[in-house]
């Protein structure tokens, strides 16, 4: 048997004709569907969703850093600030993007690579920018970070959420993922504004640890959500 | 057909973005993005018109997933019960089949999770009683078709489903299952590769 046979097999059962059973199938199908037809507004152009990410991470890190204090932004150079603000517009895009296209069932293969792309971008780019690897109060001055990072994270993951709820999640592991990452990177990008510490090993570990475990976080909390749903079926 | 016939085959079909298989039904395609648009819109005809040429490809694929014919009911009426939710989330721009079968491919997933959780608590008996159903249920091009694809992988089966049965490109199967053209292209080679290897005189299971 060739190619050919198998083509000519697999055309016939696709050309089989749907038989009564099927018809019986489908009026089921039918009069299940049309006892429930409204108009519905289908949704908004992907980019338009992938915008709103963006604007909730610019709002919230901008609002966050304010209120917390403009320390970092006052110590960093003009090209540290403008290299720094690329590479987190580039990688927030990504996870942007992620976002948007897990809002339909199709989805995207986008989620893991926002957060492998920050977990490796900024390590890359904090060790080119910035000089200093002592580790004197590497944990005391460490943790305060990661816990003022998540701590903007946790409601910027709360209006992504909101904002996700609008589309039809198939994969909740893969949109919390998504979502975890993009508000890591809202938390990161607030360090950046708030923390005056530019030694490169504590920006390299604690502010960068904000995605990570966010990401992580997000992917866990998706996966239950995904648990529950399967166990309620 | 060897290995590079079905690849140089299979990269005809995307570089002129025809369909996998050209029958009338799959030539009517273009129609169901319009009669999606107008099933958002809450037509009836549309929505009657979109469910009878959207379910027997749907059927034929949940029942090439070893299913039998009664979980394929269950599954159509699952599917389309989440088509129906998330109808708003198609976008009027893009194609409808992979839409669809994503939303399908899901369906196929939790039910596979949910036989698996039942399988774990259920008492096993020596032997099925004979029902009827099954009987009339049997048709034959189903049992050809689930002899044939039974030694693929989940995956494979997948592909060569949408490929063949339901018509779609490959640019379609890769949206739906979220994997790359390429990744799709290699399944389907595989899968081909296998089934050559099975069919082949001499170790033929068919």
């Amino acid at each position: 048997m060739n190619s050919d046979d198998l083509d000519r097999i697999l055309d016939n059962a696709g050309r089989t004709s749907p038989d009564a059973t099927t018809q019986a199938s489908i009026a089921h199908v039918e009069s299940t569907v049309l006892s429930d037809l409204h108009p519905v507004r289908p949704l908004a152009p992907l980019w338009i969703y992938l915008s709103l990410f963006l604007v909730l991470f610019v709002v919230v890190s901008g609002a966050a850093g304010s209120i917390l204090g403009l320390h970092g932004l006052h110590v960093l150079t003009i090209s540290q600030f403008i290299l720094i603000s690329i590479t987190l517009f580039a990688v927030a895009s990504i996870a942007s993007a992620a976002c948007a296209r897990e809002m339909t069932p199709i989805g995207s293969q986008l989620s893991a690579f926002s957060l492998i792309a920050a977990a490796l971008a900024f390590p890359a780019l904090f060790s080119l920018i910035f000089r200093g690897y002592g580790t004197t109060s590497f944990v005391s001055q460490g943790i305060p970070c990661l816990v003022a990072g998540l701590c903007v994270a946790i409601p910027a993951a709360l209006l992504i959420s909101f904002l996700l709820r609008r589309g039809f999640v198939m994969q909740w592991s893969m949109a919390g993922l998504a979502a975890g990452s993009l508000s890591g990177l809202t938390g990161l990008a607030m360090l950046e504004l708030h923390c005056p510490n530019l030694k490169a090993i504590h920006v390299m570990v604690w502010h960068v640890a904000v995605v990570i475990v966010s990401g992580i976080l997000g992917f866990a909390i998706g996966r239950l959500a995904d648990h529950l749903r399967h166990s309620s079926i | 057909m060897d290995a590079d016939g079905y690849s140089a085959k299979m990269r005809m079909r995307e570089d002129s973005k025809m369909p996998a298989r050209s029958t009338p039904e799959i030539a009517s395609s273009p129609g169901l993005e319009a009669l999606m648009r107008r099933y958002q819109q809450a037509d009836e005809e549309a929505a009657r018109a979109l469910i009878q040429a959207v379910s027997p490809r749907l059927l034929r694929y949940f029942c090439a997933q070893t299913f039998t014919r009664r979980f394929a009911d269950d599954l159509l009426q699952d599917t389309w019960m989440r088509i129906h939710k998330a109808r708003h989330t198609y976008r009027p721009v893009e194609p409808v089949l992979p839409w669809v079968f994503a939303i399908a491919r899901h369906a196929v997933l939790d039910n596979y999770r949910k036989s698996r959780r039942v399988e774990i608590r259920e008492v096993q008996v020596d032997e099925l009683p004979h029902t009827a159903y099954q009987d009339a249920g049997a048709k034959k091009s189903e049992i050809d078709l689930d002899t044939l694809l039974a030694p693929l992988t989940r995956n494979q089966r997948d592909v060569v489903v949408m490929l063949k049965i339901a018509g779609m490109s490959i640019e379609e199967v890769a949206r739906a299952t979220r994997s790359s053209a390429g990744s799709v292209k290699q399944k389907a080679h595989r899968a081909y590769q296998k089934l050559r290897d099975i069919l082949a005189p001499g170790k033929g299971t068919a």
